[in-house]
Protein backbone atom coordinates (compact mmCIF):
# COMPACT_ATOMS: atom_id res chain seq x y z
CA UNK A 1 0.00 0.00 0.00
CA UNK A 2 1.04 3.49 -0.51
CA UNK A 3 0.48 7.11 1.01
CA UNK A 4 -2.65 9.25 0.49
CA UNK A 5 -1.67 13.06 0.56
CA UNK A 6 -4.50 15.88 -0.08
CA UNK A 7 -3.70 18.96 1.02
CA UNK A 8 -6.68 22.20 1.67
CA UNK A 9 -6.31 26.07 1.30
CA UNK A 10 -6.93 27.87 4.10
CA UNK A 11 -7.46 31.85 4.08
CA UNK A 12 -6.22 34.25 6.56
CA UNK A 13 -8.64 36.88 8.41
CA UNK A 14 -11.50 34.34 6.62
CA UNK A 15 -13.84 33.75 10.41
CA UNK A 16 -16.72 32.74 8.66
CA UNK A 17 -15.04 29.73 6.66
CA UNK A 18 -12.51 28.92 9.16
CA UNK A 19 -12.77 25.07 10.13
CA UNK A 20 -13.41 24.04 6.43
CA UNK A 21 -10.25 22.69 5.91
CA UNK A 22 -10.06 20.65 9.43
CA UNK A 23 -13.72 19.48 8.15
CA UNK A 24 -12.64 17.99 5.16
CA UNK A 25 -9.82 16.22 6.50
CA UNK A 26 -12.23 14.82 9.39
CA UNK A 27 -14.72 13.80 6.39
CA UNK A 28 -12.12 11.98 4.83
CA UNK A 29 -10.84 10.21 7.52
CA UNK A 30 -14.34 9.21 8.26
CA UNK A 31 -14.84 7.58 5.10
CA UNK A 32 -11.79 5.35 5.74
CA UNK A 33 -13.15 3.97 9.14
CA UNK A 34 -10.24 4.91 11.71
CA UNK A 35 -11.40 4.42 15.09
CA UNK A 36 -13.39 7.86 16.08
CA UNK A 37 -11.31 8.86 19.04
CA UNK A 38 -8.29 9.05 16.84
CA UNK A 39 -10.53 11.21 14.18
CA UNK A 40 -11.77 13.41 16.85
CA UNK A 41 -7.93 13.88 17.70
CA UNK A 42 -6.82 14.41 14.34
CA UNK A 43 -9.42 17.16 13.86
CA UNK A 44 -9.07 19.42 16.90
CA UNK A 45 -5.11 19.83 15.88
CA UNK A 46 -6.03 20.72 12.40
CA UNK A 47 -8.93 23.18 14.06
CA UNK A 48 -6.35 24.27 16.08
CA UNK A 49 -3.71 25.10 13.78
CA UNK A 50 -6.23 26.40 11.54
CA UNK A 51 -7.42 29.07 13.41
CA UNK A 52 -3.92 29.96 14.31
CA UNK A 53 -3.54 30.75 11.01
CA UNK A 54 -7.24 32.13 10.23
CA UNK A 55 -5.92 34.66 13.28
CA UNK A 56 -2.06 35.70 12.70
CA UNK A 57 -1.20 33.70 9.70
CA UNK A 58 -2.07 34.85 6.84
CA UNK A 59 -2.93 32.36 3.90
CA UNK A 60 -1.86 28.93 4.42
CA UNK A 61 -2.36 25.31 3.82
CA UNK A 62 -2.77 22.38 5.92
CA UNK A 63 -2.19 18.82 4.30
CA UNK A 64 -2.94 15.66 5.53
CA UNK A 65 -0.78 12.48 4.74
CA UNK A 66 -2.23 8.69 5.12
CA UNK A 67 0.29 6.41 5.65
CA UNK A 68 0.30 2.01 7.24
CA UNK A 69 1.49 3.36 9.91
CA UNK A 70 1.01 6.54 10.43
CA UNK A 71 -1.12 10.00 9.66
CA UNK A 72 1.00 13.40 9.13
CA UNK A 73 -0.77 16.55 9.63
CA UNK A 74 1.15 19.62 8.35
CA UNK A 75 -0.20 23.36 8.37
CA UNK A 76 2.29 26.17 6.95
CA UNK A 77 0.94 29.66 6.61
CA UNK A 78 3.17 33.13 5.37
CA UNK A 79 2.59 34.42 8.29
CA UNK A 80 4.32 36.52 11.15
CA UNK A 81 6.14 33.60 12.92
CA UNK A 82 6.24 32.36 16.08
CA UNK A 83 8.80 34.39 18.44
CA UNK A 84 9.10 32.54 21.29
CA UNK A 85 8.25 28.64 20.38
CA UNK A 86 8.62 27.64 24.44
CA UNK A 87 6.04 30.86 25.96
CA UNK A 88 4.12 29.85 22.59
CA UNK A 89 3.26 26.11 24.37
CA UNK A 90 2.78 27.01 27.45
CA UNK A 91 -1.27 26.98 28.63
CA UNK A 92 -2.66 30.35 28.49
CA UNK A 93 0.32 32.00 26.79
CA UNK A 94 -1.78 34.45 23.97
CA UNK A 95 -0.71 36.39 21.21
CA UNK A 96 -4.39 37.09 19.93
CA UNK A 97 -6.05 39.87 20.20
CA UNK A 98 -9.53 41.73 21.24
CA UNK A 99 -11.30 40.80 18.17
CA UNK A 100 -9.78 37.77 18.66
CA UNK A 101 -11.33 37.17 22.61
CA UNK A 102 -14.53 39.02 21.66
CA UNK A 103 -14.89 35.85 18.82
CA UNK A 104 -13.92 33.62 21.77
CA UNK A 105 -10.42 32.80 20.64
CA UNK A 106 -7.55 33.40 22.07
CA UNK A 107 -7.27 31.64 25.45
CA UNK A 108 -3.76 30.32 24.91
CA UNK A 109 -4.66 26.74 24.75
CA UNK A 110 -3.91 26.58 20.85
CA UNK A 111 -0.49 24.45 20.99
CA UNK A 112 -0.92 22.70 24.36
CA UNK A 113 -3.96 21.23 22.80
CA UNK A 114 -2.13 20.51 19.86
CA UNK A 115 0.39 18.65 21.58
CA UNK A 116 -1.80 16.82 23.36
CA UNK A 117 -3.84 15.21 21.04
CA UNK A 118 -1.04 14.32 18.62
CA UNK A 119 2.18 12.16 19.17
CA UNK A 120 4.49 13.80 17.98
CA UNK A 121 4.78 17.37 17.08
CA UNK A 122 7.42 19.51 15.05
CA UNK A 123 7.37 23.46 14.90
CA UNK A 124 9.55 25.37 12.20
CA UNK A 125 8.92 28.64 12.76
CA UNK A 126 10.97 31.82 11.26
CA UNK A 127 10.11 35.63 12.37
CA UNK A 128 10.54 36.29 8.37
CA UNK A 129 9.33 33.11 6.91
CA UNK A 130 6.18 31.81 8.58
CA UNK A 131 5.55 28.48 10.51
CA UNK A 132 5.08 25.00 9.68
CA UNK A 133 3.95 23.06 11.74
CA UNK A 134 3.74 19.03 11.20
CA UNK A 135 2.30 16.89 13.56
CA UNK A 136 2.37 12.93 13.58
CA UNK A 137 -0.06 10.31 14.89
CA UNK A 138 0.96 6.62 14.84
CA UNK A 139 -2.16 4.43 14.13
CA UNK A 140 -2.37 1.12 15.56
CA UNK A 141 -0.67 -2.06 14.61
CA UNK A 142 -2.81 -3.39 11.50
CA UNK A 143 -3.27 0.33 10.15
CA UNK A 144 -6.84 0.76 11.38
CA UNK A 145 -9.00 -0.30 14.36
CA UNK A 146 -12.48 -0.42 14.50
CA UNK B 1 -51.48 5.33 -7.77
CA UNK B 2 -49.11 4.01 -10.51
CA UNK B 3 -46.97 0.96 -10.65
CA UNK B 4 -43.58 2.77 -10.92
CA UNK B 5 -42.90 3.53 -7.28
CA UNK B 6 -40.09 3.54 -5.70
CA UNK B 7 -39.78 4.26 -1.69
CA UNK B 8 -38.34 4.30 1.43
CA UNK B 9 -39.30 4.14 4.81
CA UNK B 10 -40.59 7.73 4.96
CA UNK B 11 -41.15 8.77 1.09
CA UNK B 12 -42.08 7.44 -1.94
CA UNK B 13 -41.15 8.51 -5.41
CA UNK B 14 -43.53 7.90 -8.17
CA UNK B 15 -41.51 7.54 -11.88
CA UNK B 16 -44.11 8.50 -13.98
CA UNK B 17 -44.04 11.99 -12.09
CA UNK B 18 -40.41 12.39 -11.78
CA UNK B 19 -38.91 14.67 -14.74
CA UNK B 20 -35.16 13.81 -13.26
CA UNK B 21 -34.68 17.30 -12.94
CA UNK B 22 -32.44 15.78 -9.56
CA UNK B 23 -33.44 18.69 -7.61
CA UNK B 24 -33.94 15.92 -4.57
CA UNK B 25 -30.26 14.57 -5.38
CA UNK B 26 -28.75 17.50 -3.85
CA UNK B 27 -30.85 18.13 -0.98
CA UNK B 28 -30.51 14.95 0.21
CA UNK B 29 -28.04 14.50 3.38
CA UNK B 30 -27.54 11.02 3.37
CA UNK B 31 -26.58 11.57 -0.59
CA UNK B 32 -28.86 8.43 -0.65
CA UNK B 33 -30.68 9.12 -4.29
CA UNK B 34 -29.23 8.40 -7.69
CA UNK B 35 -31.12 9.12 -11.06
CA UNK B 36 -31.25 7.12 -14.26
CA UNK B 37 -32.29 7.15 -17.53
CA UNK B 38 -33.82 10.38 -16.63
CA UNK B 39 -35.93 8.69 -13.73
CA UNK B 40 -35.45 8.97 -10.39
CA UNK B 41 -34.22 6.17 -8.44
CA UNK B 42 -32.16 4.32 -6.72
CA UNK B 43 -31.66 3.97 -3.38
CA UNK B 44 -28.31 3.38 -2.51
CA UNK B 45 -28.23 5.02 1.20
CA UNK B 46 -30.19 5.02 4.47
CA UNK B 47 -33.19 7.56 4.33
CA UNK B 48 -33.26 9.38 7.35
CA UNK B 49 -37.10 10.95 6.66
CA UNK B 50 -35.77 14.58 6.17
CA UNK B 51 -38.20 15.16 3.53
CA UNK B 52 -35.99 17.06 1.98
CA UNK B 53 -36.96 15.63 -1.14
CA UNK B 54 -40.59 16.21 -1.07
CA UNK B 55 -39.87 20.02 -0.32
CA UNK B 56 -37.34 20.16 -3.79
CA UNK B 57 -39.52 18.25 -6.03
CA UNK B 58 -41.32 20.61 -8.30
CA UNK B 59 -43.22 17.39 -10.28
CA UNK B 60 -44.91 16.42 -7.13
CA UNK B 61 -43.14 13.01 -7.47
CA UNK B 62 -41.83 12.66 -4.10
CA UNK B 63 -44.45 12.42 -1.54
CA UNK B 64 -44.27 11.21 2.17
CA UNK B 65 -44.95 7.90 2.52
CA UNK B 66 -48.05 8.46 4.92
CA UNK B 67 -51.08 6.50 4.87
CA UNK B 68 -53.04 9.70 3.17
CA UNK B 69 -56.67 10.84 3.34
CA UNK B 70 -58.51 7.87 4.56
CA UNK B 71 -61.73 8.32 5.62
CA UNK B 72 -62.07 7.13 9.96
CA UNK B 73 -63.68 3.77 9.36
CA UNK B 74 -66.25 3.75 11.99
CA UNK B 75 -65.48 0.08 13.02
CA UNK B 76 -62.59 1.43 15.61
CA UNK B 77 -61.70 3.75 18.58
CA UNK B 78 -59.73 6.61 16.47
CA UNK B 79 -57.17 8.75 18.76
CA UNK B 80 -55.51 11.52 17.33
CA UNK B 81 -52.29 12.51 18.62
CA UNK B 82 -51.79 16.27 17.73
CA UNK B 83 -49.03 17.88 16.93
CA UNK B 84 -48.71 21.44 18.37
CA UNK B 85 -47.95 22.87 14.70
CA UNK B 86 -51.85 21.80 13.87
CA UNK B 87 -52.89 24.71 15.46
CA UNK B 88 -50.81 27.27 13.84
CA UNK B 89 -52.32 26.26 10.40
CA UNK B 90 -55.16 28.14 11.93
CA UNK B 91 -54.37 31.70 12.22
CA UNK B 92 -56.70 33.21 15.33
CA UNK B 93 -58.53 29.89 15.79
CA UNK B 94 -58.22 28.74 19.28
CA UNK B 95 -56.80 25.28 19.64
CA UNK B 96 -59.75 23.78 21.13
CA UNK B 97 -61.54 24.43 18.42
CA UNK B 98 -59.56 22.80 16.31
CA UNK B 99 -59.30 19.81 18.62
CA UNK B 100 -63.08 19.89 18.57
CA UNK B 101 -62.85 20.11 14.98
CA UNK B 102 -60.91 16.80 15.13
CA UNK B 103 -63.64 15.27 17.16
CA UNK B 104 -66.04 16.43 15.01
CA UNK B 105 -64.42 14.27 11.94
CA UNK B 106 -65.02 11.56 14.17
CA UNK B 107 -61.85 11.14 16.14
CA UNK B 108 -62.98 9.74 19.48
CA UNK B 109 -60.14 11.16 21.89
CA UNK B 110 -57.68 14.08 20.95
CA UNK B 111 -54.27 14.29 22.30
CA UNK B 112 -52.99 17.11 23.17
CA UNK B 113 -49.11 17.52 23.43
CA UNK B 114 -48.58 20.70 26.07
CA UNK B 115 -48.85 18.24 28.71
CA UNK B 116 -46.16 16.42 28.16
CA UNK B 117 -43.98 18.95 26.48
CA UNK B 118 -43.95 20.23 29.88
CA UNK B 119 -42.69 16.83 31.30
CA UNK B 120 -40.33 16.88 29.13
CA UNK B 121 -39.15 20.38 29.71
CA UNK B 122 -39.27 19.32 33.70
CA UNK B 123 -36.77 16.58 33.25
CA UNK B 124 -34.62 18.20 30.55
CA UNK B 125 -34.04 20.70 33.30
CA UNK B 126 -33.24 18.30 35.80
CA UNK B 127 -30.98 16.42 33.83
CA UNK B 128 -29.01 19.22 32.75
CA UNK B 129 -28.52 20.61 36.12
CA UNK B 130 -27.51 17.12 37.70
CA UNK B 131 -25.00 16.74 34.52
CA UNK B 132 -23.34 20.01 35.97
CA UNK B 133 -21.93 18.17 38.75
CA UNK B 134 -21.98 14.49 37.58
CA UNK B 135 -20.42 15.33 33.71
CA UNK B 136 -22.42 11.90 32.55
CA UNK B 137 -22.62 13.17 29.23
CA UNK B 138 -20.92 15.48 27.48
CA UNK B 139 -21.31 18.90 26.77
CA UNK B 140 -23.49 20.62 24.23
CA UNK B 141 -26.08 18.04 24.56
CA UNK B 142 -28.32 18.01 21.47
CA UNK B 143 -32.02 17.98 21.59
CA UNK B 144 -33.51 14.60 20.96
CA UNK B 145 -36.62 16.13 19.71
CA UNK B 146 -36.34 16.02 16.27
CA UNK B 147 -35.92 12.85 14.63
CA UNK B 148 -34.30 13.74 11.71
CA UNK B 149 -31.43 15.27 13.76
CA UNK B 150 -30.70 12.18 15.77
CA UNK B 151 -30.89 10.10 12.84
CA UNK B 152 -28.64 12.50 10.97
CA UNK B 153 -26.45 12.25 13.88
CA UNK B 154 -26.48 7.89 13.35
CA UNK B 155 -25.47 8.37 10.22
CA UNK B 156 -22.82 10.94 9.88
CA UNK B 157 -21.82 11.93 13.29
CA UNK B 158 -22.41 9.05 15.41
CA UNK B 159 -19.14 10.15 17.63
CA UNK B 160 -21.85 12.69 18.81
CA UNK B 161 -24.80 10.43 19.97
CA UNK B 162 -23.54 10.27 23.97
CA UNK B 163 -23.95 14.23 23.26
CA UNK B 164 -27.92 13.31 22.34
CA UNK B 165 -29.90 13.79 25.76
CA UNK B 166 -31.35 10.65 27.10
CA UNK B 167 -34.45 11.93 28.02
CA UNK B 168 -37.73 10.09 26.22
CA UNK B 169 -39.12 12.43 23.65
CA UNK B 170 -42.39 14.57 24.48
CA UNK B 171 -43.93 12.22 21.17
CA UNK B 172 -42.81 8.41 22.53
CA UNK B 173 -44.36 10.14 26.76
CA UNK B 174 -47.76 10.93 24.73
CA UNK B 175 -47.89 7.68 23.22
CA UNK B 176 -46.93 5.75 26.43
CA UNK B 177 -49.48 7.17 28.66
CA UNK B 178 -52.16 6.81 25.68
CA UNK B 179 -51.38 3.14 25.07
CA UNK B 180 -51.35 2.49 29.36
CA UNK B 181 -54.70 4.17 30.16
CA UNK B 182 -56.67 5.14 27.60
CA UNK B 183 -56.44 1.96 25.04
CA UNK B 184 -56.82 -0.61 28.26
CA UNK B 185 -60.25 1.06 28.73
CA UNK B 186 -61.50 0.34 25.13
CA UNK B 187 -59.47 -3.28 24.66
CA UNK B 188 -61.50 -4.94 27.81
CA UNK B 189 -64.63 -4.10 25.80
CA UNK B 190 -62.95 -5.59 22.89
CA UNK B 191 -62.67 -2.97 20.57
CA UNK B 192 -60.14 -2.10 18.34
CA UNK B 193 -58.41 1.40 19.02
CA UNK B 194 -56.24 3.24 15.80
CA UNK B 195 -53.45 5.73 16.76
CA UNK B 196 -53.41 8.50 14.10
CA UNK B 197 -49.96 10.01 14.76
CA UNK B 198 -50.43 13.70 12.79
CA UNK B 199 -47.37 15.37 12.06
CA UNK B 200 -45.92 18.56 9.91
CA UNK B 201 -43.66 15.95 8.70
CA UNK B 202 -42.93 12.09 7.22
CA UNK B 203 -40.70 11.20 10.13
CA UNK B 204 -41.97 11.68 13.87
CA UNK B 205 -42.85 7.18 14.07
CA UNK B 206 -40.25 5.18 13.57
CA UNK B 207 -42.42 3.03 10.46
CA UNK B 208 -42.86 -0.81 11.28
CA UNK B 209 -40.54 -1.52 7.72
CA UNK B 210 -37.75 -1.08 10.15
CA UNK B 211 -36.31 -4.02 11.72
CA UNK B 212 -37.13 -2.32 15.36
CA UNK B 213 -39.99 -1.07 13.96
CA UNK B 214 -42.36 -2.36 17.10
CA UNK B 215 -46.40 -3.64 16.14
CA UNK B 216 -48.58 -3.30 18.73
CA UNK B 217 -51.77 -4.66 19.74
CA UNK B 218 -53.29 -1.60 18.93
CA UNK B 219 -52.40 -0.23 15.28
CA UNK B 220 -50.72 3.15 14.52
CA UNK B 221 -51.18 5.47 11.24
CA UNK B 222 -49.08 8.25 10.46
CA UNK B 223 -50.81 11.38 9.04
CA UNK B 224 -49.34 14.78 7.01
CA UNK B 225 -51.13 17.82 8.75
CA UNK B 226 -51.83 18.25 5.10
CA UNK B 227 -53.63 15.16 4.32
CA UNK B 228 -56.42 15.86 7.12
CA UNK B 229 -56.09 19.93 6.49
CA UNK B 230 -59.05 20.06 4.30
CA UNK B 231 -61.90 18.56 5.26
CA UNK B 232 -60.86 19.74 9.05
CA UNK B 233 -60.72 22.81 7.93
CA UNK B 234 -64.77 22.73 6.96
CA UNK B 235 -65.61 21.49 10.45
CA UNK B 236 -63.44 24.13 11.97
CA UNK B 237 -65.24 27.00 10.14
CA UNK B 238 -68.60 25.69 11.52
CA UNK B 239 -67.56 25.60 14.57
CA UNK B 240 -66.29 29.30 14.42
CA UNK B 241 -69.41 30.15 13.06
CA UNK B 242 -71.58 28.59 15.45
CA UNK B 243 -72.96 30.60 17.99
CA UNK B 244 -72.19 30.53 21.47
CA UNK B 245 -69.52 28.54 22.87
CA UNK B 246 -70.05 24.84 21.85
CA UNK B 247 -70.54 21.99 25.04
CA UNK B 248 -68.28 19.29 25.02
CA UNK B 249 -66.11 17.33 27.28
CA UNK B 250 -63.50 15.25 27.78
CA UNK B 251 -62.20 12.85 30.35
CA UNK B 252 -58.68 13.37 30.27
CA UNK B 253 -56.32 16.46 31.38
CA UNK B 254 -54.45 16.18 27.97
CA UNK B 255 -57.30 16.00 26.15
CA UNK B 256 -57.85 20.14 25.76
CA UNK B 257 -56.43 23.48 26.91
CA UNK B 258 -52.91 23.89 24.52
CA UNK B 259 -50.83 26.53 26.50
CA UNK B 260 -48.86 29.32 24.60
CA UNK B 261 -45.47 27.25 25.95
CA UNK B 262 -47.41 24.32 23.54
CA UNK B 263 -47.63 25.90 20.83
CA UNK B 264 -44.10 28.23 20.78
CA UNK B 265 -42.21 24.50 19.96
CA UNK B 266 -43.22 24.48 16.62
CA UNK B 267 -41.14 27.66 16.56
CA UNK B 268 -37.18 27.36 16.03
CA UNK B 269 -36.13 28.10 19.53
CA UNK B 270 -39.55 27.00 20.83
CA UNK B 271 -38.71 23.95 22.72
CA UNK B 272 -35.81 26.38 24.86
CA UNK B 273 -37.54 29.38 25.03
CA UNK B 274 -39.42 28.47 28.66
CA UNK B 275 -36.71 26.03 29.74
CA UNK B 276 -34.22 27.13 32.71
CA UNK B 277 -30.83 26.44 30.90
CA UNK B 278 -27.96 28.54 31.36
CA UNK B 279 -26.48 28.39 27.83
CA UNK B 280 -28.62 27.17 25.35
CA UNK B 281 -28.85 27.77 21.03
CA UNK B 282 -31.68 26.79 18.52
CA UNK B 283 -30.16 25.90 15.00
CA UNK B 284 -32.94 25.57 12.27
CA UNK B 285 -32.14 24.30 8.51
CA UNK B 286 -30.84 21.55 7.18
CA UNK B 287 -27.52 23.45 6.06
CA UNK B 288 -27.11 24.88 9.04
CA UNK B 289 -27.72 21.62 11.12
CA UNK B 290 -24.85 19.80 9.80
CA UNK B 291 -22.58 23.18 10.00
CA UNK B 292 -22.79 22.73 13.68
CA UNK B 293 -22.92 19.25 14.41
CA UNK B 294 -19.38 19.19 11.89
CA UNK B 295 -18.35 22.15 14.32
CA UNK B 296 -19.45 20.19 17.54
CA UNK B 297 -17.50 17.75 16.35
CA UNK B 298 -14.38 19.03 16.12
CA UNK B 299 -14.66 20.35 20.03
CA UNK B 300 -16.02 23.78 19.64
CA UNK B 301 -19.41 24.81 21.78
CA UNK B 302 -18.57 22.85 25.35
CA UNK B 303 -19.51 25.60 26.97
CA UNK B 304 -22.88 25.57 25.80
CA UNK B 305 -25.48 23.07 27.77
CA UNK B 306 -28.04 22.29 25.11
CA UNK B 307 -28.50 22.74 21.39
CA UNK B 308 -32.46 22.96 19.69
CA UNK B 309 -31.92 21.42 16.53
CA UNK B 310 -34.42 21.26 13.95
CA UNK B 311 -33.73 20.18 10.57
CA UNK B 312 -36.79 22.18 8.88
CA UNK B 313 -36.04 25.85 8.45
CA UNK B 314 -38.13 28.25 11.42
CA UNK B 315 -38.57 24.64 13.11
CA UNK B 316 -41.20 22.17 12.70
CA UNK B 317 -43.29 25.10 11.24
CA UNK B 318 -41.27 24.36 8.59
CA UNK B 319 -42.05 21.27 7.66
CA UNK B 320 -42.83 19.84 4.55
CA UNK B 321 -46.28 18.35 5.83
CA UNK B 322 -47.44 21.45 6.77
CA UNK B 323 -50.90 23.06 4.95
CA UNK B 324 -49.82 26.93 5.48
CA UNK B 325 -46.63 28.66 4.88
CA UNK B 326 -44.43 28.29 7.53
CA UNK B 327 -44.10 32.32 8.01
CA UNK B 328 -47.73 32.50 8.36
CA UNK B 329 -48.04 29.73 10.76
CA UNK B 330 -45.44 31.47 12.93
CA UNK B 331 -47.44 35.19 12.75
CA UNK B 332 -50.46 32.81 14.39
CA UNK B 333 -47.98 31.50 16.66
CA UNK B 334 -47.01 34.70 18.38
CA UNK B 335 -50.42 35.66 18.77
CA UNK B 336 -51.17 32.56 20.71
CA UNK B 337 -47.59 33.21 22.79
CA UNK B 338 -49.22 36.58 23.04
CA UNK B 339 -52.42 35.97 24.27
CA UNK B 340 -51.20 32.92 26.52
CA UNK B 341 -47.91 33.54 27.89
CA UNK B 342 -45.42 30.93 28.27
CA UNK B 343 -46.35 29.82 31.76
CA UNK B 344 -46.53 25.86 32.41
CA UNK B 345 -49.75 23.68 34.07
CA UNK B 346 -47.94 21.03 35.82
CA UNK B 347 -45.94 21.30 39.17
CA UNK B 348 -42.41 20.46 39.42
CA UNK B 349 -42.64 18.83 42.56
CA UNK B 350 -44.61 16.03 40.75
CA UNK B 351 -42.58 15.15 37.91
CA UNK B 352 -39.89 14.99 39.88
CA UNK B 353 -41.27 12.20 41.57
CA UNK B 354 -41.42 10.16 38.26
CA UNK B 355 -37.96 11.28 36.93
CA UNK B 356 -36.55 9.97 40.25
CA UNK B 357 -37.99 6.61 39.27
CA UNK B 358 -36.53 6.82 35.64
CA UNK B 359 -39.62 7.16 33.99
CA UNK B 360 -38.24 9.67 31.30
CA UNK B 361 -34.45 7.56 30.66
CA UNK B 362 -34.85 7.57 26.70
CA UNK B 363 -33.36 3.51 26.51
CA UNK B 364 -32.31 4.57 22.82
CA UNK B 365 -28.46 2.71 22.08
CA UNK B 366 -26.22 4.68 20.31
CA UNK B 367 -24.95 1.20 19.30
CA UNK B 368 -28.84 -0.14 18.00
CA UNK B 369 -29.38 3.75 16.33
CA UNK B 370 -26.17 3.29 14.73
CA UNK B 371 -26.83 -0.13 13.01
CA UNK B 372 -30.71 1.36 12.08
CA UNK B 373 -29.33 4.60 10.60
CA UNK B 374 -25.67 4.32 10.06
CA UNK B 375 -23.58 4.36 6.64
CA UNK B 376 -23.46 1.00 5.74
CA UNK B 377 -20.63 1.52 3.10
CA UNK B 378 -17.48 -0.34 3.06
CA UNK B 379 -14.79 1.46 4.74
CA UNK B 380 -12.31 2.81 1.99
CA UNK B 381 -8.46 2.56 1.93
CA UNK B 382 -5.71 4.49 1.07
CA UNK B 383 -5.84 3.03 -2.34
CA UNK B 384 -9.04 3.78 -3.20
CA UNK B 385 -8.87 6.96 -1.76
CA UNK B 386 -5.87 7.40 -4.28
CA UNK B 387 -8.10 6.57 -7.11
CA UNK B 388 -11.22 8.76 -6.09
CA UNK B 389 -8.39 11.66 -6.53
CA UNK B 390 -8.03 10.56 -10.21
CA UNK B 391 -10.97 9.83 -10.99
CA UNK B 392 -11.79 13.55 -9.70
CA UNK B 393 -9.05 15.23 -12.06
CA UNK B 394 -10.62 13.15 -14.69
CA UNK B 395 -14.17 14.25 -14.42
CA UNK B 396 -12.99 18.18 -13.99
CA UNK B 397 -15.14 18.90 -10.71
CA UNK B 398 -18.24 20.48 -11.63
CA UNK B 399 -21.38 18.69 -9.84
CA UNK B 400 -23.29 19.11 -13.24
CA UNK B 401 -25.39 15.70 -11.94
CA UNK B 402 -26.03 14.78 -15.63
CA UNK B 403 -24.31 11.29 -14.40
CA UNK B 404 -27.39 10.65 -11.75
CA UNK B 405 -24.91 11.42 -8.54
CA UNK B 406 -25.19 14.00 -6.25
CA UNK B 407 -21.80 15.41 -6.97
CA UNK B 408 -18.74 14.39 -8.27
CA UNK B 409 -16.87 13.35 -5.06
CA UNK B 410 -19.83 10.68 -4.63
CA UNK B 411 -19.66 9.77 -8.16
CA UNK B 412 -16.31 9.08 -7.76
CA UNK B 413 -16.71 7.07 -4.94
CA UNK B 414 -19.47 5.27 -6.72
CA UNK B 415 -16.84 4.16 -9.51
CA UNK B 416 -14.18 3.34 -7.29
CA UNK B 417 -16.73 0.92 -5.49
CA UNK B 418 -18.08 -0.22 -8.57
CA UNK B 419 -21.44 1.33 -8.45
CA UNK B 420 -21.26 3.58 -11.90
CA UNK B 421 -19.40 3.44 -14.69
CA UNK B 422 -16.59 6.13 -15.52
CA UNK B 423 -18.28 6.75 -19.39
CA UNK B 424 -21.48 8.37 -17.20
CA UNK B 425 -19.54 11.22 -17.26
CA UNK B 426 -20.39 13.85 -19.76
CA UNK B 427 -16.57 14.95 -19.82
CA UNK B 428 -15.04 11.63 -19.62
CA UNK B 429 -17.75 10.51 -22.62
CA UNK B 430 -17.02 13.59 -24.48
CA UNK B 431 -13.30 13.10 -24.30
CA UNK B 432 -13.36 9.94 -24.97
CA UNK B 433 -15.09 10.33 -28.52
CA UNK B 434 -13.20 13.04 -29.09
CA UNK B 435 -9.91 10.95 -29.25
CA UNK B 436 -11.76 7.83 -30.32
Amino acid sequence: MSKFKKSFHIKGRDFIRAGEASINVQNLLKSMDFDSRLIRRVAICGYESEMNVVMHGGDGSLSLEVDTDKMILEISDDGPGIEDIELAMKAGYSTANDDHREMGFGAGMGLPNMKKNSDQIHIQSNTDRGTVVRMIFFLPEGGKTD
Amino acid sequence: MSQKQISTCYVRFDQNLCAGYGSCLRVCPTKAIRVKNKKAVRIVEQCIGCGECIRSCREGAVSAATEGPKVLEKDHVAIALVSPVLYAQFPGVMPKDVLLGLRHMGFEHTIDMSYFLEIFQFATEEFISRNRKTQTAPWPLISPVCPVVVRLIAFRFPNLLPNVLPVLRPVALMAREVKSRLIPEYSKNGKEVVLYYINPCPTKKEPACLPDGKQDVSSEIALGINDIYPELIKHVDQIKAADGIPFYQTRFEYETCATGNASMWGMSGGEIADMDIDKSLAVSGMEETINYLEKIELGLFQDIEYIEFRTCREGCLGGVLNAIDKYLAKGAVQKMVKRFGLGRRLHRENIMRMYEKGEFRSEKKPAKLTSLFGANKKALSIDSLQEIEKVMELIKGTDCMACGAPDCRTFAEDVVRGDAALKQCLFVDAQRRRKG
